[in-house]
């Protein structure tokens, strides 16, 4: 077999694998709720949950959305599967699928960006749900040594953290392409704090602007 | 039985453990196919094996944090569902405000001196209702957005379409980076510096420690510390915080 059926061959399997078990997850968790509540001798109230939609679920509908629009160019499809059902997007399986990719030094795009991202993920993942199983196992003796005062800081900041150090990986080799959403993001933080509570909905004007300064500057330089 | 004990009760954690168990398998099978197809066309063995190690190493810290999400909500909803919640599909900032909210519109404050069964159930439902429509997305219009994607890389030449990712992410890490600068000088009223400055020190810090870190990995050349340097910085600046916290 050649490398394009063979490529050909495990995209039209990822995409009935990712239907499939994606399917299957959202069966699983809608009914989780019904089943754990028959153990428990009360079902869920429908028109609460509406209600609760319709009051907090709106906004994760519509960052789910620009997650979507977004994240999946970068993750490719199998990485995309992925990422949505097991979550955790921002605050890991992005970050860890954009370093695999330097790490490797793969192009977006390509059918080896696809699989490295598709690695990254699922190995992600894995540890992740290690972790939170060692944990939960270990509960009792890490509760006050997670929990304790002087260590809070460290785990409110994990976020911050990742980002900045991402963000000296990133800027230092376009630099020039960074200043703009920079400044403009900043501005928009300072002038409105109240949108800070929004972030997630401002990374399509704030990535908008990066791909249209990167867009200019490779017409710039096709044109030389 | 109380309901907070039935709520980390063995068949609550059969139900929780099996879904997790079941994204586990999937997991690991999206893994070996990734694998398998990188070797089939032709990617160095030490490239894949650099990707796993490096995703591995990443993702301990954020997880240990996504634990602390756990231990958060297990005091109002029990251990087996906040675990399969952030095992599965859940983001770490997402649920709990989800889960406060939810309580609100079934009138009971998030605790679990005031949790019973039926509010239980309303709010488990709700949390999932609420994070699902990205795999919805996903299970619709995955195929088509990326076949889209593919043929438009093909036009516009395959150089832009990995320099527009790029560009993405320095849009999505600038977003983060400029409301950590607003945090601290609009964050307790526009330009009034009063707001918390730790999440901004805490990525210069890592930001500082990721360059040290590169600077010495490029100047030995020393490709292992390349895989680790991102969970090192990440660490660093954790510990970063921690100090700064203890001295503002």
């Amino acid at each position: 077999m050649n490398r394009e059926d063979m490529i050909a061959r495990y995209e039209r399997g990822t995409h009935r694998i990712g239907k499939i078990v994606s399917l299957v997850t959202l069966i699983l968790l809608i009914g989780a709720p019904f089943l754990i509540g028959s153990v428990l001798g009360a079902m869920p109230d429908l028109p609460a949950v509406a209600r609760g939609f319709l009051a907090v679920g709106l906004v994760w509908t519509a960052s789910s959305v620009v997650e979507f629009l977004v994240y999946t160019p970068m993750l490719g499809s199998g990485g995309s599967y992925l990422a949505f059902i097991t979550g955790n997007l921002i605050n890991m399986k992005i970050p860890c699928a954009i370093n695999a990719r330097d790490l490797a030094g793969v192009k977006a795009g390509t059918k080896e960006n696809e699989i490295v991202s598709t690695l990254s993920i699922a190995v992600s993942s894995l540890v992740t749900i290690l972790v939170l199983a060692l944990g939960v196992l270990l509960l009792q003796p890490l509760q006050p040594i997670l929990q304790s005062p002087a260590l809070q800081p460290a785990f409110d900041q994990v976020v911050p953290a990742l980002f900045g150090a991402m963000a000296y990986k990133y800027y230092r080799k376009n630099l020039k392409l960074a200043v703009w959403p920079l400044l403009l993001m900043s501005a928009v933080f300072i002038l409105l704090p109240s949108l800070q509570s929004q972030t997630s909905i401002l990374i399509i004007p704030g990535g908008g602007l990066a791909i249209l300064l990167a867009y200019l500057k490779y017409r710039k330089e096709k044109k030389q | 039985m109380q309901v907070m004990q039935q709520l980390s009760s063995p068949v609550i954690y059969l139900i929780c453990g099996g879904i997790v168990a079941f994204v586990a398998a999937v997991c690991v099978v999206f893994a070996v196919r990734a694998w398998r197809a990188g070797k089939a066309i032709g990617m160095d063995t030490a490239v894949l094996r650099r990707v796993v190690t490096s995703s591995a190493s990443f993702s301990v810290l954020p997880a240990v944090a996504i634990l602390l999400g756990v231990i958060a909500l297990s005091g109002s909803l029990g251990i087996p569902w906040p675990w399969l919640r952030l095992s599965v599909i859940g983001a770490l900032h997402y649920e709990t405000q989800v889960a406060q909210g939810a309580a609100e519109q079934v009138g009971i404050h998030l605790s679990g001196s005031e949790m019973t069964a039926s509010a239980f159930a309303t709010i488990a439902l709700l949390m999932s209702v609420c994070i699902m429509w990205g795999m919805i997305l996903n299970l619709f219009l995955n195929k088509k957005y990326t076949n889209r994607l593919s043929r438009n890389a093909g036009k516009s030449g395959p150089s832009f379409g990995d320099q527009a990712m790029s560009a993405m992410f320095i849009g999505l890490v600038s977003v983060y980076m400029g409301s950590y600068l607003g945090q601290w000088i609009s964050g307790n009223g526009r330009f009034a510096f009063a707001g918390s400055p730790l999440p901004l020190l805490t990525s210069l810090c890592a930001a500082a420690v990721m360059a040290g870190l590169t600077w010495i990995a490029e100047k030995k050349q020393l490709k292992w510390l390349e895989d680790f340097s991102l969970a090192i910085a990440m660490l660093a600046g954790m510990a970063c915080a921690v100090l700064l916290n203890a001295v503002m």
